[in-house]
């Protein structure tokens, strides 16, 4: 498990480049990645929370600076954060490396459904690994996406509660819902 | 309790942080079109089809709620720094009272949507420029600052939100916009016609508010939050605004405002893009 | 049906309303001028406070019952030129210096961990003496030639009553040592004192007397 911050030191945001490497490394191992090198790219010249993952050794994350930061006070770090961004970068990562998720499009060209769908994945297992997630968030995100009606409530629940989806499971629901 | 309360002393329970306009300008940091955020975006108007639509009209609706809690206190404030009759009028006091009911109801109806929409009190940053506004020495100069100037933005900021919430077919977004909307046209009104009524015969007075809220309208504008183009997130409600007393060539002006506040931002955006490591 | 021109009573056998009222015109002026200044003192104390409680439940509510005192004071600000006092202004005052002291007293705190003795000086003292003014002047005043009035107490009090309530409550959800309580009781007295010398919200005689003549 190597982990590379870019940059190593911050002129904008007040961040640490080693703090930051030390939450992806718990995160890695909270998520049984332990052998997965990451590079860290912070652009802190965009106050928003998007975080891309590319494939590869090491794996190529960019997180624009609001990721990792504390919204309460603006520019300052937050380790809490970082690890629901990270989390959910990672968890992408980790669903890819598996093989199931080989049909879905890079980070990049995600559609605005498709991301809020694998979000909806993700959140719902990072908050039974512990981390404290404000579900009602998600929900709204899914919703905004799906539509505000109770079958869409309903498969959000089911992607939510599930551990073990593909892309074309995920996808299929996501389908379903918006119907 | 002391008359004319400084924006400092607003008191807020533990939730909440606060800062200043100035610190919100010293982050030079871009929300907009630019970089790697040019590709993700068409444009930056706030609508659902923005990849960071939903976590956008949280922080915006955030935003709107500590707007409100400080329009509710700027208000009260009025009612209380000013004596009767001599230094503003008991008619004025009713509307400012008036205004106060309003406020504490968009505030609830604000709490209520954000927890619809998953966000916690507190959880953003509060600007404290609207309070700032409220602070004048001068009633008429509060009227031009935050009633035309900041509830006009308001009045903007609603429609947006509305139509956001039509768009993504949020049942409860805009319906409570629809209404907040409504009274919003009623106090920028009663800014409008109290400008007109105190400084009938009083053109100095009148210059000095009609500027003040040009310069409230500048300060809000900076980072091109609003204007005509495509490229600011909240459309120039024209018509909204007409209702609520401003004339053309005054439309116009908060237009052409904007648009230039738009740029300077966009400038100071390159600016740092030149500067930092690519 | 009935005959419509059959001679009927102007006051049907359940209209127990009377004609004597212990209120001139020239009393009830006087009365609703104090009134208005007290309805003033009050919506503009809880306007300011607004801005100084951090409890975010207390602040909607001063700014809910800021405008409900507002409207009181308009009411009252109307009725006065009805009553012949075509300047409402020389009628707008306290009744006495007492009066103005008790206001001073009840507006003075500021800090923010003054949420208790701001909310006791509104709810524990000043609106429970509205509730016995407003329900005096009710009680006594002529219910046929003083109509007018008689409604506006109504709506009023219905609003005293409703924010008696809520600031009640909120004071309760306050208190939670007993030191708290000596503070809430020790303010609510101090300001009761100053009430006592006022006689009342419209000054000696605000709700009578109850000794035997
Ligand atoms: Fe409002
Ligand atoms: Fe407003």
């Amino acid at each position: 498990m190597k982990v590379t911050v870019e940059p190593s030191i911050f002129s904008i945001v007040k961040y640490d480049a080693d703090e930051i490497a030390g939450v992806a490394k718990e995160m890695l191992t909270l998520l049984g990645m332990k052998s997965t090198n990451l590079t860290i790219e912070v652009d802190e010249t965009v106050a928003m929370s998007r975080v891309t993952t590319t494939m590869g050794d090491p794996v190529h994350v960019l997180a624009m600076s609001s990721a990792f930061e504390n919204l309460r006070k603006p520019r300052t770090f937050s380790a809490d954060n970082t690890k629901f961004s990270l989390g959910r970068g990672l968890l992408r990562v980790r669903d890819r490396l598996t093989g199931n998720f080989s049909d879905a499009p890079v980070d990049e060209d995600l559609s605005i459904v498709e991301a809020a769908t694998w979000e909806t994945y993700c959140v719902g297992r990072l908050s039974r690994l512990g981390l404290k997630v404000h579900k009602q968030r998600w929900h709204y995100n899914f919703r905004n996406r799906h539509g505000f009606n109770d079958a869409t409530d309903k498969h959000f629940e089911t992607i939510w509660e599930s551990d073990d989806l593909t892309w074309s499971q995920l996808t299929e629901i996501s389908r379903h819902a918006i119907a | 309790m002391r008359k004319f309360f400084p924006v400092e002393d607003l008191a807020r329970d533990e939730r909440f942080n606060q800062a200043t306009n100035a610190e919100r300008m010293a982050d030079t940091r871009g929300t907009s079109n630019t970089g790697v955020i040019r590709k993700a975006r068409s444009t930056n108007r706030l609508t659902p089809a923005r990849p960071d639509a939903t976590d956008a009209a949280r922080s915006l609706m955030h935003g709107i709620m500590v707007g409100e809690i400080q329009a509710l206190e700027g208000a009260g404030r009025t009612c209380f720094d000013f004596v009767t009759g001599e230094e503003a009028p008991f008619e004025l006091k009713l509307d400012m009272a008036r205004q106060c009911w309003d406020e504490a109801r968009h505030v609830e109806i604000s709490v209520k949507l954000s927890e619809w929409m998953g966000t916690e009190l507190g959880q953003f940053v509060e600007n404290t420029v609207l309070f700032a506004a409220a602070c004048s020495q001068d009633p008429v100069l509060r009227l031009a600052g935050v009633n035309r100037a900041l509830e006009g933005l308001a009045i903007d900021v609603f429609t947006t939100m509305k139509e956001f919430g039509e768009l993504a077919g949020d049942p409860y977004l805009a319906f409570c916009e629809d209404w907040m909307l409504a009274d919003e046209v009623t106090h920028v009104k009663m800014g409008s016609v109290w400008l007109r009524k105190i400084t009938e015969n009083d053109p100095e007075r009148r210059a000095k508010a009609l500027e003040f809220q040009s310069v409230v309208d500048k300060i809000f504008s900076y980072g091109g939050l609003r204007s005509e183009s495509d490229e600011s997130p909240i459309l120039l409600a024209r018509r909204f605004r007409e209702l609520a007393g401003f004339s053309d060539g005054e439309l116009s002006e908060i237009a052409d405002v904007s648009l230039a506040a738009l740029n300077e931002r966009r400038e100071a955006l390159e600016k740092t893009f030149a500067t930092s490591p690519a | 049906m009935a005959d419509p021109f059959k001679a009927r009573n102007p006051f049907a056998p359940w209209d127990r309303r009377e004609l004597p009222g212990m209120f001139d015109v020239e009393e009830t002026a006087r009365r609703v001028g104090h009134y208005k200044w007290a309805e003033m003192k009050l919506f503009e104390v809880l306007g300011g406070w607004i801005a100084t409680v951090p409890e975010i439940d207390v602040k909607l509510r001063l700014g809910t019952h800021c405008y409900k005192h507002a409207w009181h004071a308009e009411l009252w600000h109307n009725r006065l030129p009805e009553l012949r006092e075509m300047n409402p202004e020389r009628l707008t005052c306290p009744p006495n210096d007492a009066m103005v002291r008790f206001v001073a007293a009840l507006t003075e705190p500021e800090a923010p961990e003054m949420t208790i003795e701001k909310l006791v000086g509104v709810y524990r003292v000043f609106i429970p003496h509205f509730i016995s003014a407003y329900t005096f002047h009710l009680n006594n005043t002529s219910q046929i030639t003083d109509g007018p009035t008689s409604r506006s107490i109504k709506f009023i009090l219905q609003d005293e009553f409703d924010d008696w309530r809520d600031g009640e409550m909120l004071i309760q959800s306050l208190l939670t040592t007993p030191a708290e309580v000596k503070r809430a009781s020790e303010h609510q007295a101090r300001l009761e004192i100053l009430l006592i010398e006022a006689g009342g919200i419209a000054g000696p005689g605000t709700i009578g007397s109850a000794d035997v003549e």
